[in-house]
């Protein structure tokens, strides 16, 4: 009985390579799904999230795993030397987009088709709850009579409370001691010790805390309130010039090699947005602090470019950048 | 109250729970016993495998495979002195010494009694004390992380058995390892050779892998004709004498682990090292000489690393921080269920607290049933030919080293280690303090760099915060007492004080 259904399966597997490929039927087997960042993270809940409504719609597994180190490069590597055949997906955040001003790998989003943009986390500037400030204005206020003293947390070059902080220097003036931390959930156990003054977080993970009381957001990163902290004042109401760079936020999309076939693209996308549509999906990126995109196509390539331009360009003009925007042709904002 | 302990029994009163938590013990004992397969690696497959089920059914086997796993890294490291997860390293010192005099029995009875001590004692710790510890570890500032790593830095005076310069060699080739990767700080890549794959760093189970396994591996070729030893296989659960013996060590042991685990920068694996080093410093008689086969020497890390358990758990339930790798993804976990973990997470959702509390006895319980089960059979395998018992090892090892990342890189890495580590084993190095430095360099760089900004890098103003504040005195002191103690200075006064 076995025997036979091997024998069948072998000869259908055989018949199937004879035939060409765009007759195959994409998907025909497991497709692997690689995240840039590790286990427990952000992009990592999303992915883990997201990924059962797409196996639906896709109608095959997704295995997922972990491939994080230097800031994802490791992981979107690993994908850009599989083959571009639609089997190896990359799971990632933003942080491939400034790669090259970093200094840290030549390729970025430009290199890959990206399938989905599926959302974009808000940011808050929090700080403990017994500061005196009561917004970002007072923070500014309180770093410019003393400037070098305070102690803001970061996520070292390239990091979100990095980039914050570059695109306040390049409308203002913020001068502040920059203590690293190996990300969010460290950072904010050290603001809830005391041990440093104040730090730019990305909402998911801080708004938990701002609901207990320890701590307490002075902006979110938008134009206007948001509904997750409605008390809290938007940057532009103490800097109006930030607008340029709004909205802005650390976002989670699917790619795959450039390479890869339109057809198999389109499938994937089809899934994908479906996918992300999801309700249940939908409920987790409220809940998280995020806002929904669900951008395929055109509208995910110019986002992602834009998203480049700001930030490259605010990095750059606030001195942190290591090597010109300008270099890899990467469009002034 | 009435409310709490319904919640501390759902998981016992439930069949499935109760099946889902035993399933996941048994389960994590033998993924903990693989070197390189780690509990947080079986906890995020499980994310997506129980992502349409109940949040208490996933959380139960979770917790489960998370008891078990801790556990089970002391299997291999007794049986073959191939530490099966970081935490289990310090059990290797002495278990196996044990195994090799046919001990392999006793030493894993007894290590199963004391590690579900400790798992206990570190729920005790939780459910009484959690609120309270969990403010306590929020004072260490990084400047108090700093001294902790040079405090366990110290402890290459205990682990370098022989020579305490090769020690010293070891260690700080450990830290070099560890620091290979991107700079936390400046992004760049640090000792990579402008290579991308390195930019990610050394894994430090990778190193583990190589250097126990593969090295020992090799080394055991030396004596392919050297009869295995028969495991004496009788008296295998320890008797209450001796339970009751070491109690008070597993007693102190258990709450350095708790601390250390509660941390949110630190966990079992430091936990374990700084317990053997208490063991082998306060126990004066131990049962054979501490590195081979003291008793002593195996209930202290035992006990630190299960209930670093219990202290993981502190940051995460009441502040929806990670006190370890595991906590860590448990909390993805959370997120992925649709909970809010945080410091809100006891006020919206208390019986999660409980629950987890009452999940994990539980877990410790099972984990005392399957660990003294099939104990017999696991001895035999110190009685394996070598022929059969090498090529097994070494099997595990790239198996262990790939699924780290899935990638070959780390196995290539991992045989790097083991040919390099044989080496170093036959010019009498010791492999524990390379693994402390690969552990505690990357600790010790980033707290040090942390300190210094955050005080201007300003070396007079860090001198001054290490003088003024109450935890970094402690700890300034303790180091410096354990450096005194250290030098013949008190050998000298004591011999000068009696002339004989």
């Amino acid at each position: 009985m076995i025997k036979k259904a091997l024998a069948t399966l072998a000869l259908s597997a055989g018949a199937l390579t004879a035939l060409s490929p765009a007759l195959a039927d994409y998907p025909e087997r497991n497709i692997e799904g690689i995240i840039q960042w590790g286990a427990g993270g952000a992009t990592d809940n999303v992915a883990r999230s997201l990924t059962p409504h797409v196996e639906d719609a896709l109608d095959t597994t997704i295995v997922l795993t972990n491939r994080p180190g230097g800031t994802g490069v490791i992981g979107m590597n690993s994908v850009l030397t599989k083959p571009a055949n639609g089997y190896t997906l990359l799971y990632g955040a933003e942080n491939p987009q400034l790669y090259p001003v970093m200094g840290l790998a030549d390729f970025t989003y430009a290199d890959m088709t990206p399938i989905n943009v599926i959302g974009q986390g808000l940011v808050v500037i929090a700080a403990p709850a017994d500061k005196d400030w009561e917004n970002l204005g007072d923070l500014l206020k309180d770093a410019q009579a003393n400037p070098g003293t305070l102690r803001m947390g970061g996520t070292g070059a390239g990091g979100l409370p990095n980039t914050v902080l570059a695109m306040i220097n390049s409308v203002d003036e913020l001068d502040v001691r920059n203590v690293t931390f190996g990300g969010d959930g460290p950072g904010i156990t050290a603001m809830l010790g005391g041990h440093i003054d104040f730090m730019p977080l990305s909402l998911a993970a801080a708004q938990e805390h701002i609901a207990s009381g320890r701590l307490k957001g002075l902006a979110v990163l938008t134009k206007e309130p948001i509904k997750q902290l409605p008390e809290v004042a938007p940057i532009t109401e103490a800097l109006p010039e930030i607008e340029s760079y709004l909205p802005w936020g650390p976002f989670w999309t699917v790619a795959v090699r450039k390479e890869t076939p339109d057809d198999i693209v389109a499938t994937l996308a089809d899934a994908y947005e479906q996918g992300v549509a999801n309700e249940q999906f939908q409920q987790f990126l409220t809940k998280n602090g995020a806002q929904s995109l669900n951008l395929r196509g055109e509208e995910a390539k110019q986002f992602l470019d834009r998203w480049q331009s700001v930030t490259a360009w605010a990095l750059e003009k606030a001195g942190s950048a290591k090597v010109s925007p300008e270099e890899f042709g990467i469009a002034k904002p | 109250m009435a409310d709490s302990f319904t919640y501390f029994l759902m998981s016992w009163t439930d069949l499935s729970l109760l099946l889902l938590t035993a399933i996941g013990t048994f389960a994590g004992i033998y993924i903990g016993a693989i070197p390189g397969l780690s509990v947080t690696m079986a906890v995020s497959i499980l994310i997506s495998f129980t992502f349409a089920w109940d949040v208490n059914d996933a959380l139960a086997l979770m917790v489960g495979v998370f008891c078990g796993g801790v556990y089970g890294g002391s299997r291999t490291a007794i049986l073959l002195n191939i530490p099966g997860a970081p935490s289990a390293v310090a059990t290797s010192f002495d278990g196996y010494p044990l195994a090799q005099q046919g001990e392999a029995g006793q030493a894993i009875g007894l290590s199963t009694v004391m590690s579900v001590i400790g798992g206990l004692i570190g729920v005790l710790i939780l459910a009484s004390t959690a609120p309270v510890l969990s403010e306590f570890a929020l004072q260490f500032a990084p400047r108090d992380y700093f001294l902790i790593a040079v405090l366990g830095l110290l402890l290459v005076g205990s682990l370098a058995a022989e020579s305490l310069s090769r020690g010293i060699f070891a260690a700080s080739l450990g830290a070099v390892i560890g620091l290979v990767g991107m700079d936390p700080v400046t992004a760049e890549g640090r000792f990579t050779l402008g290579s991308m794959q390195l930019l990610g760093g050394i894994h430090y189970v990778v190193v583990m892998i190589g250097l126990f396994g593969v090295a020992e591996a090799l080394f055991q070729l030396h004596q392919l004709n050297v009869k295995p030893v028969r495991q004496n296989v009788e008296k295998i659960i320890p008797s209450l004498n001796l339970v009751l013996k070491f109690l008070p060590l597993s007693i102190r042991t258990s709450i350095i682990g708790v601390i250390v685990g509660a941390l949110p920068g630190t966990g079992g694996d430091i936990a374990s090292l700084f317990a053997y080093d208490h063991a082998k410093r306060s126990v004066k008689n131990p049962s054979k000489p501490f590195g081979q086969g003291a008793y002593e020497g195996l209930v202290a890390p035992e006990s630190a690393n299960n209930a670093a358990v219990g202290g993981a758990f502190v940051p995460m339930l009441t502040l929806g921080m990670p006190g370890d790798a595991v906590t860590a993804v448990m909390l993805g976990a959370l997120v992925i269920h649709g909970l809010n973990p945080g410091p809100m997470l006891m006020v919206t959702t208390p019986y999660i607290f409980w629950f987890m509390v009452g999940a994990l006895v539980l877990a410790n319980f099972f984990l005392l049933i399957f660990g003294l089960m099939g104990i017999k059979l696991f001895s035999k395998v110190v009685e394996l030919p070598k022929a059969i018992l090498v090529p097994l090892i070494l099997v595990l090892c790239v198996v262990g080293s790939y699924s780290l990342n899935n990638s070959m890189n780390e196995v290539y890495w991992m045989l790097g280690f083991g040919i390099a580590g044989y080496f170093l084993k036959i010019f009498g190095f010791q492999m524990g303090p390379i693994i402390l430095g690969v552990i505690l360099g990357p600790l010790m760089d980033n707290s040090y760099r942390q300190a210094m900004s955050s005080v201007g890098d300003s070396m007079p103003a860090f001198l001054i915060e290490l003088m003024t504040n109450p935890l970094s005195i402690v700890l300034t002191l303790a180091i410096i007492l354990l450096l005194l103690s250290n030098l013949p200075l008190k050998r000298m006064i004591r011999s000068s004080k009696n002339p004989s």
